[in-house]
This record gives C-alpha cells, structure tokens and sequence, in this order.
C-alpha cells in the first residue's frame, strides 16, 4: 500500500496529483509541517530531514516532491504518464530535473518573499531578483512547446505534470504569463485535467 | 552510438563517470567554451540553450547532467547502478533530485567562490553562511550512512554517484569535513572508484591549464 505524508498546504498536492492520474489507491497522513510534528520520531523514520511530502510504497520510503512523482510516474504510469518511447523517457526525466534546477529555487524565492513572510518581513526586491530569473528558462519552454503540444510530445506525461505544478505556483503570486502564449496555453490545459481539479478542489 | 556533449572542465565529467560504471562504448564529443563551439548551430540543435552536457543516445536528446545519469542507469545498469528493488530505486531517484535541488545549489555556489575569484576578492560571509547551510544537508546524508555503507543500501548505486559528484565542489573547495566523518569516508570510497579515476587522470592536465587561466 502507498501512504502519502504531508497535508494540503505542503508540496504533497503535487504527490496527489499525479496519483489521482494514475489512478493507484493510497492512503493519506496529514502529518504537519508547521507544528512540529513532521519533526517527531514516528515521521523521522520516514523522512529524517523532517520535510513533507514523503511517500512509502511497501518498503520503500523516499522524500522530495519532484523526485515522488518521477518514481511513481515509472512504476504506475508504463504507457501513459511514463511514456514507452526512450526518447519520452528521457524527457520526462530531463524536464523533471530541469524545474527543480532551472524553475523551482527561483519560484520558490519569490513565493518566500510574497506570500509566506509575515508582512513586515517580506523583501519585493528580493522577489524581483527571483522572478528576474526566470524567463531564459520560460523561453526553453516556449519554443518546446512551439513544436509540441506537450513537454515530451503529443501527450500528457511525468513531464508536464512536474513542470506544470511549479511553474503554476506563479499565479498565486499574479505572475504575467503574456510573453509565454503557448506556456499560457499548456498551463491552462494541464491545471484543468480532471485529476488536478480534484485536488485543487480539496485543497480549497 | 551514444555520443555525449561537453568538456572535461564541465559538468560532463559526471556523466563521462557513469558511462564508465556501466562499461558503454560512446563517443565523447568535448566541446570548447573559449571557442564558443557550444553556440554553433548544429549543437544548438539538440540544447537550444547551449547548455553542457547533453547526451544523444538514438533518438533520446537530453541534457541537465544529474538527469542524464538517472536516464542512463535506468536504462543500462539494472540490477547493478539501477537496482532491482523498489525501495533501492526510490532512493536513487530520491537522492539525485536532492543532491540536485538541494545541495548543488549550496555546494556550486562555494566552489565560484573559490574557482572564479582569487582569495583576496571572495566574499567571506557569502562563503560562511553556505557553510551553515550545508551542515544540516550533511549531517542527513551521514544519519543514512549510519546505516548503510552506501546511500541506497549495502552497494554503490546511481544515488552515490549522482551526490558524489555534487560533493566533489565541496571538497575542490577545502571544505571540513571533519564533523561528517561518515560522509568523508563514504566520497573517498565513492570517488575514488576506478570508473572515475579514469576520468578524473584524463581530466587533470585540462583542469590545471583552467586554473592557471582563472587564478593566474
């Protein structure tokens, strides 16, 4: 059995969103990471950075969000958010690196700065500075998506899902997505598949 | 023919030690920053952003070097860099993403410091709030190694050497290991694999003639 660790206000919504994709049961542990108790014995054995999302899978036991979806993409998603080609594959695992280096600290900076800081600790140069850093790998984005219509191809994959769930945490924070016409295009197409509409929709 | 892009003095020395585990017969394609050679049009093809390293294996194209490892031991070193069990494997995807995304960031950024600016010119407090920050990152890898020899059990896997080589900066860059001796012991033992000591001799002459340039 598959347990996902971490609640709705924790990167474990990505975890959920490829898991209702593929359609795998699971079970949840809302453990928290913001009162202490991702910092408890019991959660340590899992993951002993104390950081959720963490996922177990029989007796396997692994943490970092990206690196969750990629490990069951390949174990639950054979055809489908895993591609068969080999020229997929290594799409998937390409991009999936790529928004956790190129994407992710640069996001997650600004959001840092914009929402997550108490108000007279927030810094919009620091924000700026961040999100100043984002369009070389944006413009990657484009032109991939100009030849098509997914990351890895003609169809929805591992690939999309993880750039896709970073590079959304934008709009919570209003970013102008107008350069990126068909980043706009394919942000919008992937958030509203029906797996990510539930979660969305637990998440409230 | 696998044919992998990029220099000796760049991130595709990771990848050179992996195609070197797995015994794989490739064509190393070495390109020349000086002489812009990673802006022609033909490589600009395959990494739009002229990026190194990136490896062509048939039709597959990628780049980001810690992915290009995941990619090649999935597909070519099962049962050994690729384990056979699931909880081996989760750890080998586990630990890339987080010698990615976690220490890499810590890690590059010290070793410019030391590789870019001569020792009057580094930036002291930048260099010791990295190494604040890195602590806790080691103190988690010697808690798993405190269990086992290797990150993802008993045998060296695609976990140890995609963080071994993130570890390399640090260790280029005099950092003290001295409060993580299980770590220590771990990259000597990891590095030190005669896959990479085949590609660390071919990369010493280029590597020395660079410093001398930057530090000169």
């Amino acid at each position: 059995m598959i347990t996902l660790y971490g609640n709705n206000r924790s990167r474990a919504t990505r975890n959920l969103w490829m898991l209702e994709e593929l359609g795998v049961d699971f079970e949840r542990n809302m453990v928290d990471h913001t009162n202490g108790d991702s910092k408890k014995a019991d959660f340590l054995a899992i993951n002993p950075a104390g950081k959720t999302p963490a996922l177990t899978d029989g007796d396997a036991a692994m943490f970092e969000s990206l690196a969750i979806n990629l490990y069951l993409a390949m174990n639950y998603g054979k055809g489908s958010l895993w591609p068969d080609s080999q020229a997929g594959q290594a799409a998937c695992i390409q991009w999936t690196m790529f928004t956790a280096t190129e994407i992710e600290p640069h996001t997650v900076g600004a959001l840092i700065e914009l929402i997550f800081k108490p108000k007279d600790l927030k810094d919009e140069a620091v924000a700026e500075a961040c999100l100043a850093k984002l369009p070389p790998a944006l413009n990657v984005l484009e032109t991939t998506l100009g030849k098509n219509a997914y990351l890895a191809g003609d169809a929805f994959t591992a690939a999309d899902l993880n750039v896709a769930c970073v590079v959304n945490s934008l709009n919570m924070i209003g970013f102008d997505f107008a350069p990126y016409p068909k980043v706009t295009a394919w942000l919008k197409t992937c958030v509203d598949r029906p797996a990510q509409q539930k979660v969305a929709a637990q998440r409230g | 023919m696998i044919k992998l892009y990029g220099s000796y003095v760049s991130r595709a020395t990771r990848n050179l030690w992996m195609l070197e585990e797995l015994g794989l017969t490739y064509e190393h394609v070495s390109l020349d920053w000086g002489k812009q050679e990673n802006r022609s049009p033909e490589y600009l093809k395959i990494n739009p952003a002229g990026k190194v390293p990136t490896l062509v294996d048939g039709d597959a194209i990628l780049s980001e070097s810690l992915g290009i490892n995941l990619y090649l031991a999935d597909k070519y070193g099962a049962g050994g860099l690729w384990p056979d069990d699931d909880a081996a494997r989760a750890r080998c995807v586990q630990w890339s993403f987080w010698g990615a995304a976690e220490l890499e960031p810590l890690a590059y950024g010290r070793i410019r410091e030391f590789m870019f600016k001569k020792e009057s010119e580094r930036d002291a407090a930048l260099v010791e709030d990295m190494a604040e920050r890195t602590g806790p990152l080691l103190t988690l890898m010697a808690l798993t190694l405190a269990e086992s020899d290797y990150l993802a059990g008993d045998e060296f896997t695609l976990a140890d050497l995609n963080v071994a080589c993130v570890v390399e900066y640090l260790e280029r860059s005099q950092f003290d290991f001295t409060p993580w001796p299980k770590v220590e012991a771990w990259y000597k033992r990891s590095y030190g694999r005669p896959a990479n000591q085949k590609v660390q001799d071919a990369r010493a002459p280029i590597a020395a003639q660079m410093m001398k340039r930057l530090q000169g």
